[in-house]
């Protein structure tokens, strides 16, 4: 009996999910593809028997029976199904005469449940144990989609239909109508990624040529920028002062503060360092010179160099504080910090 | 320079008392040790008896915060003298630990 030959298997089929998820989870890790989920779970006893109230003509044995371990894969993109499946390939054996691709199963004016179904088994060169040699035997089923496609499938499991047959035709057209939307917004999401990808390259090759004028600020572009180590002169010229270390922190912070400060392009960071490097290392020098400080972080540089432009043009103590309160969030030592470095770069004879 | 470690429910609180200077780094260094373990840390520097930190202090300081980074954890000092903070502000560490 099948039933008897599950509750006899059970053990092999937990030691089957471990092996699949773990192979599963390593699969997208080494290959850097972020997945929304990777689920697995093992037919629980009641939903076999229902299966076989309903189909038990099919099945001879439990072997018979693909999904008694399924696993699903969800990815936030559809080219991602495609590039895991691909990779599922290479890890276990595909019994292609089982395995469905139901994106390809709907006709081109149809609309409705979208997911790629691998029927699998474990090959001995993956694991093999001589004890349980029905490791290899038995088949699982991955199933693999989009995050729509779930939220789609989910709900439409979830009016308890089991086929499109069932479901009154009113309803069928809107679950319908939903999928095609989806399916949309799946391509849509495609889209804008490849848009951000080509956006971020274009960005990079600019960067690379030189044309700073022509770059807005923004996180890539900076992002891109940093990579020049366009603050590496200044720094380098400040750790002199005491033969400092220089730890490289995180810059990308200060995006923001220079967008609120109106630089518009890399041109205006470029001209920023050209004008002020000067100052800002005889604040640097004024600060540092009486101390025996010798570690610093790369962000002294732009700090220093923000610092002195505020005052040049004009911000006073005042644009000293909002630019520490843009930079470290508002706080009443920041007033005090503000009072401080007013007051040191008064004493420094700045251009 | 005296370090008290304290876990208070799911914050793990630190005292510091005194000047950390190259004289003492060696001894710090053991004794914040065990804020180098442990998952998800939740550590809270209170610095109101910190009367001065120097380089080594600083060295001392980035280590831990980089071991709380990577536990994805978090890390604040809070109650600095105006003197210590000023040593933060100049050396640009106020732009890598959180200080309040």
């Amino acid at each position: 009996m099948i039933l008897d030959e599950y509750r006899e298997n059970r053990q092999v089929f937990e030691k089957m999910e471990e092996i699949v998820r773990t192979q599963l989870e390593k699969c997208v890790a080494d290959n850097n593809i972020y997945v929304n989920a990777i689920e697995a779970r093992i037919k629980a006893e009641k939903s076999l028997a229902g299966k076989l109230e309903l189909k038990g003509h099919k099945y001879k044995t439990l072997s018979d029976i693909t999904d008694i371990l399924g696993t699903r894969v969800i990815t936030f993109y559809s080219e991602e199904v495609d590039k895991i499946s691909a990779l599922i390939d290479k890890i276990f054996e595909i019994d292609w005469d089982n395995s469905v691709d139901k994106r390809k199963a709907l006709d081109l004016d149809r609309f409705g449940y979208m997911s790629l179904h691998f029927i699998c088994r474990i090959p001995k060169s993956l694991y093999y144990d001589a004890e349980h040699p029905e490791i290899n035997d038995f088949r699982f089923e991955i199933q693999m989609r989009t995050a729509l496609q779930h939220v789609w499938a989910t709900m439409y499991h979830d009016t308890g239909y089991k086929s499109g047959i069932e479901v009154p035709k009113e309803h069928l057209r809107n679950m319908n109508r939903l999928a095609g939307m989806l399916e949309l917004a799946d391509e849509q999401f495609s889209r804008i990624r490849k848009e951000i990808n080509d956006y971020r390259r274009n960005v990079q090759s600019l960067v690379a040529d030189g044309n700073f004028d022509e770059v807005p600020l923004d996180s890539d572009t900076f992002r891109s920028y940093l990579t020049m180590k366009p603050f590496k002169k200044l720094i380098d010229k400040i750790a002199t002062i005491n033969q400092a270390e220089v730890y490289e922190d995180n810059l990308m912070r200060y995006v923001t503060t220079l967008l609120k400060m109106n630089f518009r392009t890399l041109g205006d960071l470029q001209r920023l360092i050209k004008d002020c490097s000067d100052d800002a290392y005889k604040l640097a020098l004024h600060q540092l010179s009486s101390t025996d400080l010798d570690i610093l972080a790369l962000s002294v540089a732009l700090q220093n160099l923000c610092l002195v432009y505020i005052i040049k043009k004009g911000g006073g103590e005042v644009g000293l504080r909002m630019f520490y309160d843009a930079v470290f969030g508002q706080s009443a030592y920041n007033e005090e910090r503000a009072h401080r470095t007013f007051e040191q770069i008064s004493k420094i004879n700045i251009k | 320079m005296e370090v008290k470690i304290e876990k208070i429910e799911d914050k793990t609180m630190v005292v510091l008392n005194g000047r950390l200077d190259t004289t003492n780094a060696d001894k710090f260094q053991q004794d914040i040790a065990p804020l180098m373990q442990g998952d998800t840390p939740n550590i809270e520097i209170d610095c109101t008896d910190m009367e001065y930190t120097s380089s080594q202090g600083l060295r001392l300081f980035l280590m831990l915060q980089k071991s709380v980074t990577a536990r994805k954890g978090n890390l604040v000092m809070r109650n600095m003298k105006p003197n210590v903070k000023e040593v933060f502000d100049i050396t640009g560490f106020s732009n890598i630990i959180r200080i309040i």
